[in-house]
C-alpha cells in the first residue's frame, strides 16, 4: 500500500478523484531498484505498471548486438509499462534504471481485473495513457516535420507519413 | 442526430453495442461541407471529433517557414480530430475538404460527457485509441531503428 499523496505526484493520476486513488493506493507497492536493474524486457510480457517517484529510467532498443539506442529517458512523475494494462500485449522496449529509482508499482493482472469491476477507473487510466501517447507522438511528429522542413526532398522517401496524423 | 446505419460505416465505432451507437447517434450531427471548406486550423482550439462518411479530406501542416505539407488523405470511414476526445484541444494540423464531404461531427465535450456517464463505453473506445497509438509508436520506432541501421553515419 502507498499513500495517496505519493500517487498525486504521478502526472497520469493528477486529476483522479480520491475514491479512485484510494483503490489504486490499496493495490500499489513502493519499490526501490538499483542502478542497471532491468524492469522491462523487449518482446516479453510486462507484469508490472511503473510510476516513477525518483530516479531515471532509460527506454532502450538494440540496434546491433553491440549497440543499444536510448529512445527516451523517463523522469520522475512519468509512468511506463502500459503493456501490463492491456491483455495479451508485450513490451516494445527494454527499460533499465539509470540510477537508483523509487517507483510505485501495480500488478498488471490485478489492474486488468479491477478494470472489469470498475469502469470509471478503467476509463480514466486509459484516458491518461492515451494523453501520454499523444504527447509523445506529437513530439515525434514535430521532430519529423522540422527535419522535412529543412530537407523537403526526404518526403519522397517516406511512404507512410500519414501515420503522424492520428487518423483512426 | 445520426442514424445507426451511417455510424456503422465508421471504423472507430465498429463492434460497439447497439444502445451505445444510439447514444452516440443522439449527440452526433451529419453535416455537408463544400470543396475547400476548412474544418479546423493548425494550432486552433479543436472542439469536434470528425468521422468522414463521403468525400475526401486533406490534413495539412504548415512549417515555421510557411511551407505547407499534406500529411494525410482521409478517406470515408475514418475518424480524425481525436484530440477533442482527450480535452486537449490544440490541433496539430489543418483539415481541408478537397471535394464536397459528408461528415459526422461530434462535440468532444459531449462525447466526454457520454464517457463519464457510461464509463464502460469510455473505456472501450479509449482502449481502441491507446491500441492504435501504441502500434503507431512501435512502427515509428522500428522505422527509426531501421534508418539508423542502414545509415550508420548518422550515429
Amino acid at each position: 500500500m502507498v499513500k495517496i499523496e505519493d500517487l498525486k505526484r504521478i502526472n497520469l493520476l493528477k486529476n483522479f478523484p480520491d475514491h479512485l486513488l484510494e483503490i489504486i493506493a490499496n493495490e500499489a507497492q513502493l519499490s526501490i531498484f538499483g542502478t542497471d536493474t532491468q524492469l522491462i524486457a523487449v518482446k516479453e510480457p510486462v507484469a508490472t505498471f511503473y510510476m516513477l517517484i525518483m530516479g531515471q529510467v532509460a527506454v532502450k532498443r538494440e540496434l546491433t548486438p553491440k549497440m543499444d539506442i536510448i529512445l527516451d529517458n523517463i523522469q520522475s512523475g512519468s509512468s511506463f509499462g502500459t503493456s501490463a494494462l492491456i491483455e495479451g500485449s508485450t513490451a516494445s522496449y527494454t527499460a533499465v534504471c539509470q540510477e537508483p529509482c523509487e517507483a510505485i508499482t501495480l500488478s498488471g493482472t490485478r489492474m486488468q481485473q479491477l478494470f472489469k469491476e470498475n469502469h470509471e477507473l478503467a476509463y480514466l487510466m486509459m484516458l491518461g495513457v492515451a494523453k501520454q501517447y499523444k504527447r509523445k507522438m506529437d513530439t515525434r511528429a514535430q521532430m519529423i516535420m522540422k527535419t522535412l522542413n529543412e530537407n523537403p526532398e526526404l518526403k519522397e522517401d517516406i511512404n507512410d507519413i500519414e501515420n503522424l496524423t492520428l487518423v483512426i | 442526430m445520426v442514424e445507426k446505419d451511417i455510424l456503422e460505416k465508421i471504423v472507430f465505432l465498429k463492434d460497439l453495442p447497439e444502445p451505445v451507437l444510439e447514444k452516440i447517434g443522439n449527440i452526433a450531427h451529419l453535416e455537408t461541407f463544400d470543396e475547400e471548406g476548412i474544418l479546423f486550423r493548425q494550432n486552433q482550439e479543436q472542439i469536434f471529433l470528425y468521422m468522414l462518411v463521403s468525400g475526401k479530406v486533406f490534413l495539412n501542416c504548415r512549417s515555421t517557414l510557411g511551407r505547407s505539407l499534406t500529411l494525410d488523405e482521409v478517406l470515408p470511414g475514418r475518424t480524425f480530430g481525436v484530440s477533442a476526445l482527450m480535452g486537449e484541444t490544440s490541433s496539430t494540423f489543418t483539415a481541408v475538404c478537397v471535394e464536397p464531404c459528408e461528415i459526422i461531427t461530434i462535440s468532444g465535450e459531449k462525447m466526454r460527457e457520454l464517457f463519464e456517464n457510461d464509463f464502460k463505453t469510455g473505456h472501450t473506445l479509449m482502449l481502441k485509441v491507446v491500441s492504435i497509438f501504441r502500434s503507431r509508436m512501435k512502427m515509428h520506432t522500428r522505422q527509426f531503428l531501421h534508418s539508423l541501421a542502414t545509415h550508420p553515419e548518422i550515429i
